[in-house]
């Protein structure tokens, strides 16, 4: 519980950690304004007791509540704005210190799946930060600060009574401390019993079709219910430690109230404590330990609030690369590696590479999938940064621009295209934030896009995606290339389409890639002969190094890995399924 | 905080929760659970009881002591029964809480199960229409939150309801005018609740629309990362982020202010019983109506009265949480079920397939406007058609994805939905561009295809794929496990797995829904081999980009708009429709230095 407090008033910034600690010391003034039912209780049971009943104590009982209510009232008002503040803009500045980050993150870290886990945790995890993770770390700050402070007050009217209350305080939150230890001894078994329940049920939800298609529901290998029946015995388990462990707090707190109610009685008895203050004993034993209470409740989400700081602070702790430098805008486009090495997860992906691209000249890749070719062209654009060797971009090694003056310079088509949830104009524009509606329109063209955008129910101001239009794989390649004829960028960077295009969609995708890469340095991933053999310059990659360099007719005289590429190729295209 | 907030949220997700159709699901997932409650109930009301009979101690103990009684055998005896009834309350709690979990654990394990099992009898096609994502999601994720509420609802809603109402009928009884004059400070505190609702309408409808608005801006930012940082454009799109996420704290903090006064005034008026009783208990001691000693006893009453409901208020908004989820996961549970009888009624002669005047709506447009056709069994037929012609809902109708909302599909003579799923899986095997490999060795994943196959019929079919080769090549050779997707394994390589494991099941009819367009280009032509052999002798319904692949093919079929425009061989439908041969010229010129 510590350790979650430690590593929650971290990972606040400066001003809020400040409005949270206020709000906690202000909660100590709270705490004596509920107390105050107490001396209201005493003004009329201390006139009971000694016979002078009046009517006077019904107004001051009144007046003594009515006070607590609206001394309460405006000291909540105060901690609650100073939570909520503290609480949403801790949750806002996360949000916007994760986006920051990603700024500084190569390009290349992320996947889809680590882009998705991003933002699940920028918009859900941080949601209830905001909302569960500070209630609970402000009930649990309140309920020991209260409870310190009315066992301290209690010493002005009785030592030892006091003590008695001290004592079980401090075993009390001790506890609590050994409750999340022993949870999480308990905590490596559920979690592996989580994690095999969660891998079984992707797995099923993935397989679903071939779980369908060849008849396993129910057989052994898909069978997902026996994990689900574990883990929900291991989280049973972690109740039953937790509840165990509630019970001894819960009897403690009760049984040290019986405690100090016979002591008060018996000092009552002894002589030395008036009836009046043993009978207040015996009350304010009823009601000293509610705060704890709210403490035990409260602990048990620990574990939850961890976590979430946690994912927070993982995100955070994504590799980043310096993206500042000059902005530098190169003479001329020639493109350069020198002995490029770079590795991913520790595995060499790209070993001691070199070459040349030419302004204006075709380059084309072509190897095996997973050789490193689609590595290569993300690190000429510097999707990552190479791990020895160097990039340079008209002679200027890349890591010498700044990342945005680097960037004017590259296009990208990629086979998976990013739109944004936005008009079609804007996702156009995007290319050219400036740009008027007839540029837009202009770019559609020479795309191949104008026709189709014409036909859509709002035309170029139709929304994208959710809630707006859908529109086809070619058709989103082809936003995607209008959107990069509109930056007009000297070299372009070309993953080659080839998979979900139909035959009109082909031809029209082919007109834009024309379109886009006239008078431009094309670098591009081939998959098409016919492409490649129009190549300046094709580099074969195997294994992360360039296996062979030259021209089409230059490496089909070689006999090597490029003629038994161009064999195959051509043997796929003539491809027929049929008789015989 | 949060709490209070999410309290003036409660009318109108209160309605999810008791929305017929979530709460007949949720009572279906308590199946087998039921006892398990009715237990919990039970333990909670007797700890309730032991509570209740410490009150009664109590009561004794201060009349005595405040009597005059000075014997501290008599108070150690009364305290050690004040302690006893403690431990007797504390360990019902803690049982009746366990019970509760413990159901409530079986009730979460119920609707993993019965939403899985679900997912297998739903038409693939509504399956398929969210990602797995979405499924994990509430299979995994949000079906777990439904717990700290569901196990604790029962017995601390027993415990502080039943012991509220219990304790207030003890008050009643020693003076019922005191016992009423305690509730004065509820109708303040509802005024109070009553006035701050009042903004909630304005407030709540902006915090919900820029909590959205902020997520949408978060999913644009970092989903669209790579296009953001490619078009230099970071630093505009961070400040629209910036501004979103400020927004989105702003508009709670804002609320919070407006609600501020009447909300903490509320929550302090409503633990005020002493407010009335004090007063009132004054006034009936002085004119002899009550006993001051009762009066002692009833204020130290009070404070089991009022405020365990104020404990009972604070589950309202996770209740309503919990409607949420649940309602999320009717929305699964209440998907139609494909309409397949469990045995065949019965078997097909052959393996042609008819389609009669067959309509299909999907997401209220109807997509296929009478389709019939005939495929022979043993030929090989090819749709064809420009993109959303409906193609691929045919072959996935054929496929048995969705049922058909008019006509008939039959196979071999028989009506598919007179078979059952089982049935109909022997005889057609659906090969798509995805296809997923399970985490379990090679050598298991090819055998899914027939339950019971030897190793050597697990190798044949691989050598016919062209598979067995790279595999014996990794490390494992055929022992190598496969990871989840098929983590270690390249497209290609994948797909001939999954090409292999489609042959050992044989089946006579084979549908390749754009399985040829592949997401690894380099390995395409082993592909297309593996698929040749795949196919031999079958009834074949194939689905190609590439009208070259298709030209032999017995039969094309040419889809437009929902309907069947032309059919035949490639030669009669190069002399008949004009629309096939304008595909063939675009094909045939975006091809013409390929070979």
């Amino acid at each position: 519980m510590y350790r979650m407090l430690k590593k929650f008033f971290r990972f606040c910034g400066e001003t809020e950690r400040k409005q949270f600690s206020l709000s906690i010391s202000l909660s100590v003034f709270n705490a004596l304004f509920v107390a105050m039912r107490i001396p209201a209780v005493y003004v009329v049971i201390k006139a009971i007791l000694e016979g002078n009943l009046s009517e006077r104590e019904a107004y001051e009982a009144i007046g003594i509540i009515i006070a607590s209510i609206l001394l309460q009232t405006a000291i909540t008002m105060k901690t609650t704005m100073l939570q909520t503040r503290a609480g949403y803009n801790t949750a806002s500045l996360k949000r916007m210190e994760i986006a920051e980050h990603l700024r500084y993150v190569p390009m290349g870290y992320f996947n889809n799946e680590g882009l998705g886990k991003v933002t699940s945790i920028a918009t859900n995890t941080m949601e209830s930060f905001s909302g569960m993770a500070t209630r609970c770390v402000m009930m649990i700050s309140k309920g020991i600060i209260t409870t310190a402070v009315v066992v301290c007050s209690m010493f002005f009217f009785d030592v030892r009574i006091a003590s008695v209350a001290l004592i079980t305080m401090v075993i009390y939150l001790l506890g609590t401390e050994l409750m999340i230890r022993m949870e999480s001894s308990d905590a490596d078994g559920f979690t592996k019993a989580q994690d095999v329940m969660v891998a079984r049920i992707l797995e099923y939800v993935r397989g679903i079709a071939e779980i369908r298609n060849f008849n396993l529901f129910g057989k052994s290998i898909t069978n997902v219910d026996e994990s689900i029946d574990r883990f929900a015995r291991y989280s049973t388990g972690m109740e039953t430690t937790y509840e165990i462990m509630m019970f001894f707090l819960n009897v403690l707190n009760k049984l040290s109230g019986v405690v100090m109610t016979l002591l008060s009685i018996l000092f009552y008895l002894k002589g030395s404590m008036s009836l009046v203050y043993a009978v207040m004993m015996i009350i304010c034993s009823f009601m000293i330990f509610e705060s704890l209470d709210m403490v035990g409740a409260f602990n048990g989400l620990t574990r939850a609030i961890e976590n979430c700081i946690d994912k927070a602070n993982e995100a955070l702790s994504a590799p980043t690369m310096k993206i500042e430098g000059e902005e530098l805008s190169p003479g001329e486009m020639t493109l350069a590696m020198k002995e490029v090495e770079f590795s991913y997860d520790e595995k060499k992906i790209i070993d001691r590479v070199s070459f040349e691209i030419a302004e204006k000249t075709q380059t084309a890749f072509v190897g095996p999938s997973g050789s490193g070719k689609t590595t290569l062209t993300q690190l000429l654009a510097r999707f990552w940064d190479v791990d020895a060797g160097s990039v340079t971009l008209g002679g200027v090694d890349v890591r010498n621009y700044s990342y945005d003056s680097l960037m004017k310079n590259f296009a990208f088509v990629f086979q998976n295209v990013y739109l944004f949830n936005d008009t079609v104009e804007n996702n156009i524009r995007f290319g050219k934030p400036n740009a008027s509606r007839e540029e837009v329109m202009e770019a559609a063209k020479k795309a191949c896009c104008h026709d189709f955008i014409m036909e859509l129910p709002d035309g170029y101001d139709t929304v994208i995606g959710e809630g707006g239009a859908t529109l086809s794989g070619g058709e989103r390649q082809r936003i995607s290339i209008a959107r990069a004829i509109m930056k007009d960028a000297p070299v372009i960077i070309l993953d080659e389409a080839t998979a979900n295009v139909d035959p009109e969609n082909e031809q029209k995708l082919m007109e834009a890639v024309d379109a886009l890469t006239k008078n431009k340095t094309i670098i591009m991933i081939a998959h098409r002969l016919k492409t490649v053999r129009n190549a300046d310059q094709i580099l074969v990659v195997d294994k992360g190094r360039i296996a062979e360099r030259g021209t089409h007719d230059e490496l089909l005289r070689k006999d090597g890995i490029y003629k038994s590429f161009v064999t195959e190729r051509s043997k796929a295209a003539t491809w027929k399924l049929g008789r015989g | 905080m949060k709490k209070e907030q999410n309290s003036r949220q409660n009318t109108a997700t209160m309605q999810s929760v008791l929305n017929r159709n979530s709460f007949h699901w949720l009572w279906h997932f308590t199946e087998g659970k039921r006892g398990t409650y009715l237990l919990s109930i039970i333990l909670a009301l007797l700890g309730v009881a032991c509570m209740l009979l410490v009150y009664v101690c109590l009561a004794a103990l201060i009349r005595e002591l405040i009597g005059g009684n000075r014997d501290m055998d008599f108070y150690v005896q009364r305290g050690t029964q004040i302690g006893i009834l403690w431990i007797l309350r504390y360990v019902f709690h803690g049982l009746s809480t366990y019970s509760s979990h413990s159901a409530t654990f079986g009730l979460i394990g119920n609707g993993r199960k019965l939403m899985l099992k679900k997912l297998n009898t739903m038409p693939l096609g509504a399956v398929q229409d969210h990602s797995s994502g979405e499924y994990k999601n509430i299979i995994c994720d949000r079906i777990e939150q439904v717990e700290p509420t569901l196990a604790h609802v029962t017995p601390e809603f027993t415990a502080n309801i039943i012991g509220a109402i219990a304790m207030f009928i003890y008050m009643m009884n020693i003076d019922w005018r005191v016992g009423l004059w305690q509730l004065i400070c509820i109708p303040a505190g509802f005024i109070a609740f009553s006035i701050m609702m009042v903004s909630t309408p304005k407030y709540y409808p902006a915090t919900i629309e820029k909590t959205k608005a902020l997520n949408a801006v978060a999913v644009e930012y970092i989903g669209g990362i790579e296009v953001i940082k490619a078009f230099g454009q970071s630093k505009t799109s961070y400040g629209k982020f910036v501004k979103a996420a400020k927004e989105g704290a702003d508009c709670f903090i804002d609320w919070m202010k407006k609600e501020n006064f009447w909300q903490n005034f509320g929550m302090a008026c409503f633990p005020a019983t002493l407010l009335g009783l004090l007063p009132s208990g004054v006034i009936y001691c002085l004119n002899g109506s009550l006993d001051p000693a009762n009066l002692i006893v009833l204020i130290i009453l009070s404070f089991g009265t009022v405020a365990p409901l104020v404990t009972v208020f604070t589950y309202m908004d996770d209740i309503s949480k919990v409607g949420e989820i649940i309602s999320d996961m009717a929305d699964v549970m209440d998907e139609a079920d494909l309409k397949r009888p469990e045995t065949s009624r019965q078997l097909p002669k052959d393996h042609g397939i008819t389609l009669n005047n067959v309509h299909f709506t999907y997401k209220d447009k109807e997509v296929l406007h009478g389709i019939s056709m005939e495929l022979k069994s043993g030929t090989v037929n090819a749709l064809v058609g420009p993109s959303g012609s409906g193609k691929s809902t045919i072959a996935r109708l054929i496929a048995s994805l969705w049922d058909v909302n008019d006509g008939e599909i039959m196979i071999g003579g028989v009506n598919v939905k007179d078979m059952s799923l089982e049935e109909y899986n022997r005889h057609v095997a659906y090969v798509s561009q995805e296809n997923y490999l399970f985490d379990q060795t090679v050598m298991d994943n090819i055998r899914m295809g027939r339950e019971g196959a030897t190793d050597e019929e697990v190798i044949a079919a691989a050598k016919a794929c062209g598979c067995h080769d790279f595999i014996m090549s990794l490390e494992k050779g055929y022992q190598t496990i496969c990871g989840g997707s098929g983590g270690h394994l390249s497209g290609g390589e994948r797909q001939r797995i999954s090409i292999a494991r489609a042959m050992l099941k044989d089946a006579p009819i084979v549908i390749l829904d754009e399985a040829t367009s592949y997401t690894d280009p380099e390995s395409e032509a082993v592909i297309q081999s593996a698929l040749s052999r795949l196919t031999a002798g079958k009834t074949l319904i194939v689905i190609a980009h590439r009208l070259s692949t298709i030209a032999d093919a017995d039969r094309i079929f040419l889809i437009h708009d929902g309907k069947v425009e032309a059919q035949g061989t490639q030669e009669e439908l190069l002399t008949t429709s004009p629309l096939y041969r304008s595909m063939w010229e675009s094909h045939v010129s975006a091809r013409k230095e390929e070979a």
